[in-house]
């Protein structure tokens, strides 16, 4: 009886770990600031990465027909260019934490596929 | 005034400590009289308690802004619906009203538990006690919740516009209301334990406490993602976010807890299993405020500069070392456990629902925290992308909805294959009549598979009730309906479950439709133009602005086609809040048992000369089965919960 459960449990331990394995792999990203990005030159170009910064005070250009979203985000003195497809989230003010999920491509500028704002001070006042 | 309630939060904090020390010390050396004031004096921490509560909601109804708390949630134009959001949407009231439930909870046990019981309830009470003694603490030294304003402003900061809303009104105290009850679980469980009762006397009061728990943290998870559907604008209601899995996961636990007391009232199963599984339970329900509180990153909900993480950390460590050491010293009192004879039995089944239950918190909990664990520890940071809870919990949860199916159809103890043999008859006919329906239809491939899991738990159970109904209307000649009612009401406990069951099936159903088969598009419009998505025409007619001293709203006119003809107007609005600087979406959703129809305005540009706007369309196939399976579980916590004593020592279950 014992043996069945120990065979059992090593199958399922098996299971769950490379379940684990296959997915962690393939949804895992590298979650950098925009200043950490640039540190290490061309090493996270073209790949999918998770940047933090601050939404910069230059204009932001929206483009309602093409549904682009232009602006920039910095950090620790240096800044990056975001092109989003999609309209300004809510809490999208500059000053505000966000988070762009994406690529960064040669041209210099980064596709991202998400924002998301990080905004601890989200339901609360900026103290 | 608000010196008073600070006052009352000491008393009550000093009053909880008294309750620890007296019915520790009381029932160690046998003094009755000890006993007795620590059931009064925990009957005084709530009444202090209940005053601090009464004099901080009066103070955020009369708008007193010289109490820092409402000066930031509160202004004079919030509705006063929303005092009750206001007082929770903070750090130090969000912990303070989720530490008076607890309270309450302690009160109305000590009230139901006044005759019976004495062995385990001094121990109980001690618990609770030192529970409720780490939030009073928490509120008054932690961050005083009273604290006075330096300089009282004219008007209030207001409430977050995305709170103002009916979700976020109830959301929050259901949440608070499970986690609370879960303490009480766990304190009676735990007292069991010190005490070595491991009687039966005591399981009644624990199977209501817990079903009371995880019907409302399940209704509380639901209503949140009903708040994330409606409020927020993306059309999505769940985003594997650390504070929706710290939701999820004592919810979780708590089913695996649910069924391994079900065994347990049936033979002497799981016993270590089960006090393992409420010492997790509950501890996990700590996890919810340290997330939110900023011990782990969460983009979705989080308080600014709190200090609480270090000290919900401390709790949570705590707890865990010091029930898994009293577990340990204990092992030798806990009866001797039986083990299931076969896998293929009920008890097997339960076992194995346990055993990915726990596989499935592990999983969400390793998702959540390893990322950040790895950034804290110096590594690279890394983060996970939801595809990642999506791959590894998906086909879990769906092994777990199957489970549900073949669990009815074995019996306790040794089921041999011969007597589940015509049962599975059933169930391959079952398969094989959705299996062609699908493929007339022609849907599509995905959908078999999962129609035919979805689909062959919920046809077990009707054939559960068929077979019961029809053997009741032979044997007592009742008719049909009669019969049927009688029959569910014969055992609640088993009825109840299979109706949470069926809730679950449901909401499966939706989930899965919802996230292969969901459609989405972006367009910008000008008035006259339409745009087409799946079935429908959405032609955008005309544009509102409206101007009141909150905001300014935008609002659209989109009336709705579908090639059956005119389906209605929809209209979704786009406000800007003066407070905030900031715009805010109020989508419009039209809901058909088949399909949401999903409209949300994410852009114009306030111009009455150019009304240009844009708009995501979506079409969700089958979302509002899941709000539905949400009364079903409700619906089966509700009837188990009614269960009598009787029926559950006694009869099968």
């Amino acid at each position: 009886m014992k043996k069945r459960y120990l065979i059992g449990g090593l199958i399922l331990i098996i299971l769950v770990g490379y379940l684990l394995y296959l997915s962690f792999g393939s949804s895992v990203s590298y979650y950098v600031t925009v200043s950490e990005f640039f540190a290490r030159g061309t090493e996270l170009h073209d790949t999918s990465v998770r940047v933090a910064g601050k939404i910069a005070d230059s204009p932001v250009e929206w483009n309602a027909e093409d549904l682009e979203l232009k602006f920039t985000i910095a950090e620790g003195g240096e800044a990056m260019t975001v092109i989003y497809h999609g309209a300004k989230p809510s809490g999208f003010i500059a000053g505000s934490d966000i988070l762009v999920e994406g690529k960064y491509h040669s041209d210099g500028i980064f596709r991202a596929g998400q924002l998301i704002m990080k905004c601890p001070s989200k339901y609360e006042i900026k103290e | 005034m608000a010196t008073i309630g600070h006052i009352a939060l000491i008393l009550a904090l000093l009053a909880a400590i008294y309750t620890v020390i007296a019915s520790l010390a009381g029932t160690r050396f046998g003094f009755r009289h000890l006993v007795t004031s620590a059931r009064s004096s925990i009957l005084t921490v709530f009444g202090l308690y209940t005053l601090a509560l009464a004099l901080i909601l009066y103070a955020f109804t009369t708008k007193d802004f010289s109490v820092k708390v409402v000066a930031e949630y509160a202004s004079h134009d919030l509705p006063a619906v929303y005092t009750l959001s206001a007082l929770y949407a903070g750090k130090a009231g969000s912990m303070f009203f989720w530490g008076w439930l607890i309270s309450l909870f302690a009160a109305w046990l000590v009230f139901q538990a006044r005759d019976n019981h004495q062995r385990i309830m001094p121990y109980a009470i001690a618990i609770l006690a030192i529970i409720e003694a780490f939030y009073i603490a928490l509120v008054t030294f932690g961050v005083n919740l009273f604290e006075k304003h330096p300089s009282p402003p004219v008007d209030g900061f207001g409430l977050n516009p995305l709170l103002q809303n009916f979700g976020m009104l109830i959301h929050p105290p259901l949440l608070y209301l499970g986690f609370a009850g879960f303490a009480v679980v766990f304190a009676l469980v735990m007292s069991a334990l010190i005490t070595r009762s491991p009687g039966m006397g005591w399981a009644n009061h624990v199977r209501h406490w817990t079903l009371l728990a995880w019907c409302a943290l399940g209704i509380g998870n639901l209503v949140g993602m009903w708040w994330s559907y409606n409020e927020l604008g993306w059309g999505g209601y769940w985003a594997w976010d650390p504070v929706e899995n710290a939701g999820l996961m004592p919810w979780l636990l708590g089913i695996a807890f649910l069924h391994s007391i079900a065994m347990r009232r049936q033979r002497n199963y799981l016993q270590i299993w089960s006090f393992c599984l409420i010492t997790f339970t509950f501890a996990f329900t700590l996890l919810s405020p340290f997330i939110t509180h900023g011990g782990i990153e969460s983009p979705l909900h989080g308080f600014y500069g709190s200090p609480f993480p270090p000290y919900i950390l401390a709790a949570i460590l705590i707890t865990l070392a010091s029930s898994l050491w009293l577990l340990y010293s204990r092992r030798h009192d806990l009866e001797r456990e039986e083990k299931p004879a076969s896998l293929i039995s009920r008890e097997g089944s339960f076992l194995l629902a346990n055993i990915i239950l726990v596989v499935l918190v592990f999983i969400i909990f390793a998702g959540t925290v390893l990322p950040q664990a790895i950034g804290a520890l110096g590594w690279t940071k890394i983060a996970l992308e939801r595809s990642f809870f999506d791959r590894t919990c998906g086909p879990i949860m769906l092994i777990l909805v199957f489970l549900m199916g073949v669990c009815p159809l074995l019996g306790w103890g040794r089921s041999v294959w011969s007597s589940a043999k015509r049962n599975i008859m059933y169930l391959f006919l079952a398969i094989l009549v959705i299996a062609v329906a699908i493929l007339i239809s022609g849907i599509g491939n995905w959908y078999i598979a999962v129609a035919i899991v979805c689909g062959f738990p919920f046809f077990i159970i009707l054939q559960e009730w068929y077979r019961g109904t029809r053997a009741r209307h032979h044997t007592r000649g009742e008719n049909f309906i009669r019969a049927f009612f009688a029959l569910i009401n014969s055992n609640r406990a088993r009825y109840g479950g299979f109706l949470a069951h069926i809730g679950i099936i449901l909401i499966a159903l939706g989930v899965i439709a919802s996230s292969f088969y969901g459609i989405e598009r972006t367009a910008t419009l000008d008035i006259g133009e339409s745009i087409n998505i799946g079935e429908y025409k959405l032609t955008y007619h005309e544009l509102t602005l409206k101007q009141d001293n909150v905001k300014v709203s935008a609002i659209a006119d989109i009336i709705v086609n579908r090639s059956d003809g005119l389906k209605g107007i929809m209209h979704p609005s786009y406000d800007y809040w003066f407070s905030h600087e900031d715009h805010f979406t109020e989508v419009a959703v039209r809901t058909t048992p088949a399909e949401d129809l999903f409209v949300s305005l994410v852009w114009t540009g306030f111009d009455p000369k150019d009304k240009s706007a844009t708009f995501r369309v979506l079409v969700n196939p089958l979302i509002v089965w899941i709000w539905v399976g949400g009364g079903f579980f409700l619906l089966g916590g509700v009837f188990a919960f009614s269960a009598k004593e009787k029926q559950l020592f006694g009869v099968e279950v």
